[in-house]
């Protein structure tokens, strides 16, 4: 009876905890299903019973949810794809090739890059996209977002690469692959792997950028869906239902990805700070 | 064989892009902005070489000082409130065998939000009027509280949305060190009769102390860091209340256009950041013995 009991305790505790991270997401579902602020207020906790689906569509259409949606979308998706490959490729050469020394130097050169934070560029790179006349165009997010993802996805693909036997390697050119067809035909398929764990962690980043997309583009129909989410939330305050609708929408993505994908997430965020 | 992997062009055109692009939007900015930050510039005038002078007004200015205050306090929160929290659950998950997984899953899934959706989340959750915390005060008769515009709660209100976001996944980085512990030792100690506490406390807490090093290194240059969250949920309001390092400079630079100023609060972020993770290395971390097992 006893033992029983202790085992439950940590149960408790941990399902608590579980509460408080699910219950804010349980709230914002039930609240965009509701009539009204007044409905929310009255009846905070409860299953809405007068199910208010049209939330869901209005907020779509008219709060340009949509647009936000897209923008996001094939971003994230674009600047995750080409940051992959480029990185792949660098990560190749840096690995495989047999340039020792200026591999060496051109790993220092992206190291710097994990110890600077990405925020402190700000400034310099507004002006930068500024000078180069892309300001309030989607490339003034997709360059920065490529070049920031670089030193992390290089670093990661190289460390896989790295695993793979030289023996492998050497069959193939007996065989007369050249560099190129080396890298596309056996390489790059053995690192499919890592790619997908870089991709989704870049894809993620980019989805949930805020702070340059916020200040680099200030037309609204390019807007991503982070900052279209806060605008919309700063007109509408007034109904809560269709803001709930709103967060609902630039959840679902993310969530649904990460049910699908949520150990090689996991494992790809946590890799090579275990250590310690 | 080597002829094939000694190719130039073939070298040049893997790496090239890769390259160029990072140096291009990285590394150029990363110049630009030691240069900027000792420039008064307002981005339409030439820009004129100041010395030391931008870091100077930072210093005295006390809107900065006071961002300085609550970048600090970022860090003794997530330092003393949330790292033993992290603890605590990491060794609470650890030691259940069933709903593992579960709890892995759902703890993580903050971490992977956008801030901007948490911050609104969250805003809706402090809402004075129907927001779930005020509703829930309510129930025991707490007059309604203003919870980001109140400059006694505003701070906190934001605190706790950060801690909520990112506890989990450092959670789960405790957690993987604890489970790849050898389990003899556990076992052993099981034996001889310690308790859970005692085990937890004795044992895995002194072979984890690299990872929980690494947790609070990795929550400092976070904290440092930090700004979306503050600019979402507050704006740094009310009256500057909340604003970090970050969200100040963001604000001087986008709001007044002071480039050169603003370079240099970015550079001063950076020299904190480094500095503090440098005097935490070399007070606390080299001190640890490389624990063997």
């Amino acid at each position: 009876m006893v033992a029983a009991w202790k085992k439950s305790v940590p149960h408790v505790i941990l399902l608590l905890y579980v509460a408080a991270i699910l219950y804010p997401f349980v709230f914002v579902i039930f609240s965009s299903l509701k009539v009204s602020n007044q409905s929310i207020a009255s009846n905070p906790w409860g299953f809405p019973f007068d199910l208010k689906f049209e939330n869901y569509i209005t907020t779509w259409v008219e709060a340009k949810i949509n647009v936000y949606f897209i923008n996001s979308f094939y971003l994230a998706t674009s600047a995750a794809i080409i940051g992959v490959l480029l990185a792949a490729a660098m990560a190749f050469a840096i690995t495989r090739m047999k340039f020792g020394k200026l591999s060496s130097v051109l790993t220092q050169l992206v190291l710097v890059g994990l110890l600077i934070p990405g925020n402190a560029l700000f400034i310099s790179q507004y002006i930068l996209v500024k000078d180069l006349h892309i300001l309030n165009t989607h490339w003034a997010l997709f360059f920065p977002y490529v070049a920031g993802a670089i030193p992390t996805s290089v670093l990661l693909i190289a460390a896989f690469m790295r695993s793979i036997p030289r023996d492998l390697e050497e069959a193939a050119i007996m065989d007369g692959l050249n560099a190129v067809g080396l890298f596309f035909k056996i390489v790059f398929p053995l690192t499919v792997p890592a790619l997908v764990t870089v991709f989704i962690i870049n894809f993620l980043g980019n989805w949930n950028e805020f702070l340059l997309a916020n200040f680099f583009l200030n037309k609204d129909i390019l807007r991503t869906l982070p900052v279209g989410m806060v605008g919309f939330r700063d007109t509408y305050q007034t109904n809560y239902a269709q803001v709930c609708a709103g967060i609902v929408y630039s959840v679902l993505p993310v969530l649904i990805i990460y049910a699908i994908l949520q150990e090689k997430i996991i494992e790809g965020l946590t890799a090579g700070s275990v250590k310690g | 064989m080597n002829d094939t992997l000694r190719n130039g062009y073939v070298y040049w055109m893997f790496v090239l892009p890769a390259v160029a692009l990072y140096a291009l939007f990285f590394m150029y900015p990363m110049i630009t902005t030691t240069y900027y930050g000792f420039t008064d510039w307002n981005g339409l005038m030439p820009e004129k070489f100041v010395g030391l002078d931008n870091f100077v007004q930072a210093l005295q200015n006390d809107m900065f000082v006071h961002a300085i205050r609550n970048n600090l306090i970022f860090i003794l929160f997530s330092v003393f409130v949330q790292v033993p929290l992290i603890i605590f659950f990491a060794l609470l998950i650890s030691g259940v065998k069933r709903l593992r997984r579960f709890y892995k899953t759902t703890v993580f899934m903050p971490s992977i939000l956008s801030t901007s959706v948490i911050g609104i989340l969250w805003s809706f959750i402090y809402e004075p009027e129907i927001g779930l915390l005020n509703q829930f005060l309510g129930l025991f008769g707490v007059e309604p509280i203003y919870w980001l515009s109140d400059t006694k709660t505003a701070l906190l209100s934001v605190l706790i949305t950060n801690g909520w976001q990112w506890m989990g996944f450092y959670i789960i980085l405790v957690l993987a060190a604890i489970l790849s512990l050898p389990k003899e030792l556990n076992e052993a100690a099981e034996i001889d009769g310690a308790t859970g506490i005692q085990r937890a406390l004795y044992i895995t807490v002194p072979l984890i102390m690299p990872i929980i090093s690494v947790v609070i290194m990795l929550s400092i240059a976070g904290a440092m860091r930090v700004v979306d969250i503050v600019l979402v949920m507050t704006n740094g309001g009310p009256a500057g209340e909340t604003d970090v390092m970050a969200s100040y400079m963001v604000l001087q630079a986008t709001q007044t256009g002071q480039y050169g100023y603003g370079t240099a609060i970015a550079i001063l972020i950076f020299v904190f950041a480094l500095v503090l993770t440098g005097l935490y290395q070399l007070l606390f971390a080299r001190k640890q013995e490389r624990i063997e097992y």
